[in-house]
Formats: structure tokens, sequence, C-alpha cells
């Protein structure tokens, strides 16, 4: 149970550090909660807006630590046989077909039903034994020898019922099959749920887990990310473009551009040989920040003064 | 150190942080994982297992900044330091403080003229022996945190973590001075007053500052501890009162009330949108599944059904005597969306309309005054009741349920019990709310009695805490 002891993961400073390395630039806040989630063995709940990295840092973490990241995207109707495990009934069906020849040998001399069953309850579970069981993502990630990074995404999508068969994997890290019994983790791995706040997360599921709230970046790191991710941006347009988003954020819009959307923006404005943010190039490239085309309208009219501000 | 942890946690919730036993004690386990050293990182880590939304972390930062900034200090020290600092001081190094008097004496004594404090404690020793405590000491030694200390220490004492009321910060204060031991200083300044001396000033400025320390403390404190648990009484006592009683200036905190039951009821009664029947087998789909199996069933398939969404007609009296009450119906129901997503809502009093138009444009507050203003005047339960026929009659369907609030007192007009009975005989329950007491259904023009025949269920409903129970029910019977 003691391969969380990982010495990236030694202190919220090399956190910080070794996750730059990785080109995720991130505030202390959620180094810390990565510290204490591999210090204490929980899970961290994430949340916040759409775009501001949560599924990225269950994906650093795993590309820092060296270990495969197993993830389960949730939707409504997911259910165990698709989350946790299931039988692999073409095998088992498979098997019996084969070994019917078998089958009859053994049950020769056999007299009666009774005692055909009586020496058929001796080869007990066969059928029903790790062979034939197919893992799911989560029961992949107790398996997993070394350790994994379990990303359960979006888990708001999910059903209640989901909610309460993440609650036993969550606090014990085990699971229940009934035909084979409990599977323990070998290793714990390192737990991400991520949700978008599109409803309320029961409070059995919170209890369990660290609550991260990851918010909109402030404008210092913002620009932090943009030169981690698109390094080849120069200094005035990054300061530009970054200031110019934020003021976006402040407008009344359906979908608000996350970072994701700074980066791809950035991106693009790269390509587009850029030097300076001006009104022209800002219109034609709205739609990479603004997904509505409401958003879009209710927008223009602000372009100037959103580009005077400072 | 735990003890600090402790009350911080007691502190967050009286200002409505749910926080269980098991997350108390992550926090604790959060604490000596990253020390109190690290303000931050502190702040950061319990954050992550004591405040489980983003507007649970604000309360949760504010509550942090507000208790750590006069305790860290304090916390930082080694506890063990601070035992040997407090109980060492009353006798640790009496030379040098015998020594420092001596030089302060002859200091004075050189200055020639009126004796001070010092000097009047070396010719008198009854004096000396009264000032002679480690609180003189640390007064005259400045030493502020010895002092934080020991004011903390004496009003956990004495019980200041229970402060209620505003009335009894001064009687704390007293309260805290005399486990101090400030009697002492007290009664020096008498014998100093009475004997004339000159050295009653400095002492004076002493106790009045000993005194202000002790009133900043009691003051913040009031602050951390009552004012939430003050909020909690508050809301008990609106959640219980006459909703027409509720004066304007509360109507912010009754807003965030009923939102707040609110969310408490769609989280009990999450809504489900398919139920499996278990052991009645879908045979149609199973087969289809064994079909790759060669025909064997392997899967098993049950028959669910999906759930209709339930429709929730909301009649509302916007007349002057029940409007309020109608007001918080309505904030109550669209404060539901989550779980009942097809309200439509009426107002009448002398004539019905359909206001749910108002409800999609504007914020509930705003709507709930524009339907007020729309549709008040004399009630007539009869017109209202024909209006409603025409506009909702034909929608009402075996998964609507139909919620009247009024108080039946239809000025002597035609009651219209036709139309009720269509309604009572179409939709899944009929309920009406009145918010008059029982005793007085059926009393001068009330028809109560008359419609009572044509409601599943028929309430009183005066106060949120009563609301709140008929929504819950109206909740469970959807599910």
């Amino acid at each position: 149970m003691n391969a969380l002891d990982f010495p990236q993961l030694a202190s919220a400073d090399v956190i910080v550090e070794g996750f730059e390395s990785h080109g995720y630039i991130c505030s202390r806040e959620i180094a810390t909660a990565v510290f204490l989630a591999c210090q204490l063995r929980k899970p961290i709940l994430v949340e916040g807006p759409p775009g501001v990295g949560k599924t990225e840092l269950a994906k650093t973490t795993a590309t820092l630590l060296d270990l495969p990241l197993i993830r389960l995207q949730c939707y409504e109707g997911l259910d165990e046989a698709k989350a946790l495990y299931e039988w692999k009934y073409g095998k088992q069906l498979l098997y019996t077909q084969v070994l019917k020849e078998k089958l009859g040998d053994l049950l020769q001399g056999a007299k009666g039903l009774a005692e055909s069953v009586e020496r058929l309850h001796h080869f007990g579970d066969i059928f029903y034994s790790e062979d034939f069981l197919e893992p799911r993502p989560l029961l992949k990630a107790m398996q997993s020898a070394n350790g994994a990074v379990l990303l359960v995404d979006e888990v708001d999508k999910s059903d209640y019922e989901f909610e309460s068969l993440l609650l036993e994997l969550l606090s014990d890290y085990q699971v229940s099959i009934p035909e084979i019994g409990t599977v323990k983790a070998t290793s714990t791995p390192l737990v991400f749920l991520t949700s978008n706040n599109t409803r309320d997360i029961s409070d059995a599921l919170k209890r369990r887990c660290l609550h991260l709230y990851i918010p909109f970046p402030t404008v210092e790191l913002e620009e932090r990310i943009i030169r981690a991710r698109v390094p080849d941006v120069d200094a005035d347009l990054r300061a530009q473009l970054v200031a110019f988003v934020h003021g976006l954020r402040q407008l009344d819009l359906k979908k608000v551009p996350a970072i994701s959307e700074t980066i791809d923006w950035a991106r693009s404005l790269l390509l587009l040989h850029a030097e300076q943010l001006d009104e022209a190039l800002v219109r034609s490239t709205l739609n990479v920040l603004l997904k509505f085309q409401d958003d879009i309208e209710a927008t223009e009219p602000e372009l100037r003064s959103l580009l005077s501000a400072p | 150190m735990p003890s600090r942890l402790v009350s911080f946690i007691n502190v967050l919730r009286s200002h409505d942080l749910r926080i269980s036993p098991a997350e108390s004690l992550d926090a604790v386990n959060v604490v000596t994982r990253l020390g109190y050293a690290d303000r931050e990182s502190l702040r950061a880590g319990l954050s992550l297992c004591l405040a489980k939304s983003a507007e649970d972390k604000a309360v949760f930062t504010r509550c942090f900044d507000q208790f750590f900034s006069y305790q860290l200090p304090e916390a930082r020290t080694d506890e063990t330091a601070v035992g040997d600092q407090a109980d060492s001081l009353p006798g640790v190094d009496p030379q040098a403080l015998a020594e420092a008097d001596k030089a302060l004496a002859e200091a004075s004594g050189e200055g020639g003229g009126s004796l001070d404090l010092a000097g009047e404690m070396a010719a008198d020793p009854s004096l000396a022996s009264q000032l002679d405590t480690p609180l003189m000491d640390m007064l005259q030694s400045d030493d502020r945190n010895g002092l934080s200390l020991a004011i903390a220490r004496a009003g956990d004492a004495v019980g200041l973590p229970d402060i209620e009321m505003f009335t009894q910060k001064g009687q704390f204060t007293r309260r805290i001075l005399d486990e101090l031991g400030e009697s002492h200083i007290r009664s020096a300044v008498v014998e100093l007053e009475n004997r004339g001396s000159g050295a009653l000033g400095e002492l004076q400025r002493y106790r009045d500052r000993l005194r202000e320390l002790v009133r900043d403390h009691v003051e913040r404190e009031y602050l951390l501890h009552a004012q939430g648990r003050n909020a909690q009484f508050m809301d008990d006592v609106l959640a219980r009162a006459r909703l027409n009683n509720i004066e304007h200036h509360y109507s912010q905190r009754v807003q965030a009330l009923v939102r707040r039951m609110a969310k408490k009821l769609a989280a009990r009664h999450a809504r489900k949108r398919r139920v499996t029947k278990r052991g009645q087998l879908n045979m149609g789909k199973t087969l289809r599944r064994g079909v790759p199996n060669d025909g064997v069933l392997f899967e098993l398939h049950w028959k669910s059904v999906r759930r209709d969404k339930p429709q929730i007609l909301a009649v509302c009296d916007v007349s002057g005597s029940v409007a309020a009450y109608a007001k918080f119906l309505l904030m109550f129901l669209y404060n539901l969306y989550d779980v009942l997503p097809r309200v439509r809502s009426f107002a009448f009093s002398s004539h019905l309309g359909e206001v749910s138009d108002l409800f999609d444009q504007h914020s509930i507050e705003k709507a709930v005054e524009l339907v007020n203003w729309q549709y008040g005047g004399a009630t007539d339960y009869g017109g209202s009741l024909v209006d409603f026929a025409k506009l909702a009659l034909d929608d009402i369907d075996s998964q609507t349920t139909v919620i009247i609030l009024g108080d039946a007192r239809n000025n002597n007009g035609d009651p219209r019990l036709d139309i009720m009975q269509s309604v009572y005989a179409r939709a899944r329950q009929v309920i009406w709310l009145n918010p008059e007491a029982r005793v007085m259904w059926g009393s001068g023009d009330s028809e109560m009695p008359r419609y009572l025949s044509c409601c599943h269920i028929a309430a009183e409903c005066s106060s949120l805490a009563h609301l709140e129970r008929i929504v819950d029910q109206l909740l469970r019977s959807h599910r």
C-alpha cells in the first residue's frame, strides 16, 4: 500500500516545480491538494468552470509520476458493467462449447441427476473466476500493481446510483464482486474526480474526498500558463491577449472563455503572425474564444472598450 | 493544539458549513502534515477538507482570516515554551526583577521629586506584594504575547466562546479581568488614590491598557462565535414566524433561507428518469442480446418505466391578505427547478392570468413583485376558476399536481365548485394551502369547507416550516 511515497510529490513546492517542467502551471492550492491527497491517501474532487485544467491536472500527475492514467468518462446511464467489471460471456460460452466433450467424460458413470450435479459442484466456480472477468476502469485501477492515476471524469453527469457505487471504492480502495469476493487495491491509486457543477454531488461522496475548487486564474498566472503552453507568442501580445480575455470574463456571457480557449486563441494569433491586437483581428478570431453566436454578438459592441482598457 | 482547530471548526459550523466528524479528523491530519508555520498552505489545506463547495470556500476564507489573524502567533509558539513562560513567571527571576526595581527606584531618585510606581512599591512592601503578580510583570514589560495568551486562557476559563448576546460583553469583560487577577491592581489603585501618590497615573495607565486589551478580545470573540449562532437562531425564528409578519428588512435573509431549504429538498428528492422493475423480464431485449451468444440468454434485461416529468400548476391568490404567502410559495417552487422543471404559475384575485413567463424573464424576486402588482385586487374565486379552466384545464393530466394557495374568502360570490370538481377528477393531486388557522376555515365568507371536498390535501400553511413540509410531501409523491 506504500506506492504513494513518490519523491516527485514530497512537498507542495516540489510539485509546483514538477508540474511546471511538464508545462502545467499551477497555483499553490492545487499543489497542496495533490500533496495532501498523496499523504492522506484520499481522492480529490476537482470542481470549477469548464476549461480550467481539471482533467489536465490528472493527466499531468500521471506523466509526472510516470504512472498509467486510467480514465473513466461518466455519462447518464453508466453502470457497474461499464465502470467496474463484467463477465466475459462470450468466452464462457465458447469454453463450455469446447469443453462439452470433456464434460461428458466427467459425468460418465454418474447415476441420476443429483450425482451429476454433485460432481459438477467439485469444479466449483471455474467459469466465474478471474480469468473470465473483464476488468473495467475502476477495477483495473485497483489491480494495477505499481499504482495508477485514476481519473473519473465529469462525475456530475453520472446517476446517483453510480455515485453510491463509488463510495466503497473511494473510502477503502476495494470493490466487492459477489462471485469472487472483495478485491483490495494492491497499491493505492491516486484518484481524481472532476465535476462541472451541473448538479450537486452528494454529501457522502464529498465527505470522502478532498475538495479542490479551481477558479479562473489570475492575470499573472494565466500569462505564465500561456508562456508555458505557447512559448512563441511575444510578451506584449501575451499581456494584451490575457488582459482581453479577463475583460471578456467580466461580461455577462453564456459560456465564458476558459484557459483552454485562451491557449487556442494564442495559437491562432501565432499562426496569423499577429504582433498586436487590433479590432479587426479580434473580430475575425472571436469565434475561437466564444462558442455561441449570442455571445459574439453581445461582445462586438464592447470590443473597443475592452481593447483600450489597459 | 487540536483544541484550537476544534474551536475553529465550531466557528465554521456556526457559519452554516456542514462539517462531519470524519472531515474534522481529516483536518487534524492535514494540520499534522502541514504545520501552522505556513499560513497560506494551511489555509489551502484546510479548505480542501472543510469547505466543499465554491460558496463554502468563500465563507471559509473569511472565517480563517478572522480566526487565525490573532491565533496564529500563539499557535506557532511551542506549547511547552508557552507553558514554561506562564509557569515560570511568578518566581523565575525575582533577583533580576528586584534589581530592575532597584535600578528604576534609583533612576527616579536621581530624577528627584515625586515618587513613581516602582518607588512606591519599594517604599511600601504591602503594596509591592499586591502588585507582584505575573500580570503586572507582563504589563510592565509590555509582553504582548504573554498578555494575549493569558487573556485567551482566562476567556476560555470563563466560557467566553459561549457568548450569545452583545449585552453580555460587559459581563464577560469583567469576569475575564477577575480571572486575570485584576482586582489586585484595582485595590492598589484605590490605595494609591487615598494616599494621593504620584504613581497613581502610571498604575492607572496599566489598568486601562489591560481593560482595553480584554475588551478587544471579547469583541473579537463575540463577532466570531455569537454572530453565526445568532444568525442560526434568527433563521429558526424566521422559519417559524407567520409569513406576513416577516418585516421587509428581513426579506434578503428569508430568501436565502428559502433557497437553502429548497436545495435541501432538491438533494433529498433527486429525480430518477428510469426505474427498473426488478423481476419483470424484458423478453425482447434479452433475446436480442442473446443472439451473439448463440441464442443463450446470458444477459438479462428488466422492464423499466420511464418516469414522466411531474407538472406543477401553482394557483396563487395575490390579494392583499394572502400575497405574502404566495410570494414564498412561488419562490420555493422556482428554486426547485432541478427537481421540478415543469412549473406553471397562475395568479389571481379579481381575475386570473398565467404568470410563468414573468419567471422566465426575470429573477424570482423581481417576478414575484411584478405578479403582486399586476393581479392584486378584491378576490373572486368563481371568476378566477373560470379563467383557470379556460387556460389550463386541458393540460391537467395524471402527472399534474395543482397547488392552490388562498384563504378561500370569496366575498360571498359563486364558488364554482363544478370547476374544482373537474380539476380534482383529472389531476394527480390537488393541494390547497390556506394561510388561515384551521379553526377559522368556514367562518364568515370562507368557502373552505366546500372546497375541501375537491382536495386531496388541504393544509394550513402560514410559515416557512409549514411550506417546507408541504413541498417535501409533494416531492415524495412524485418519486
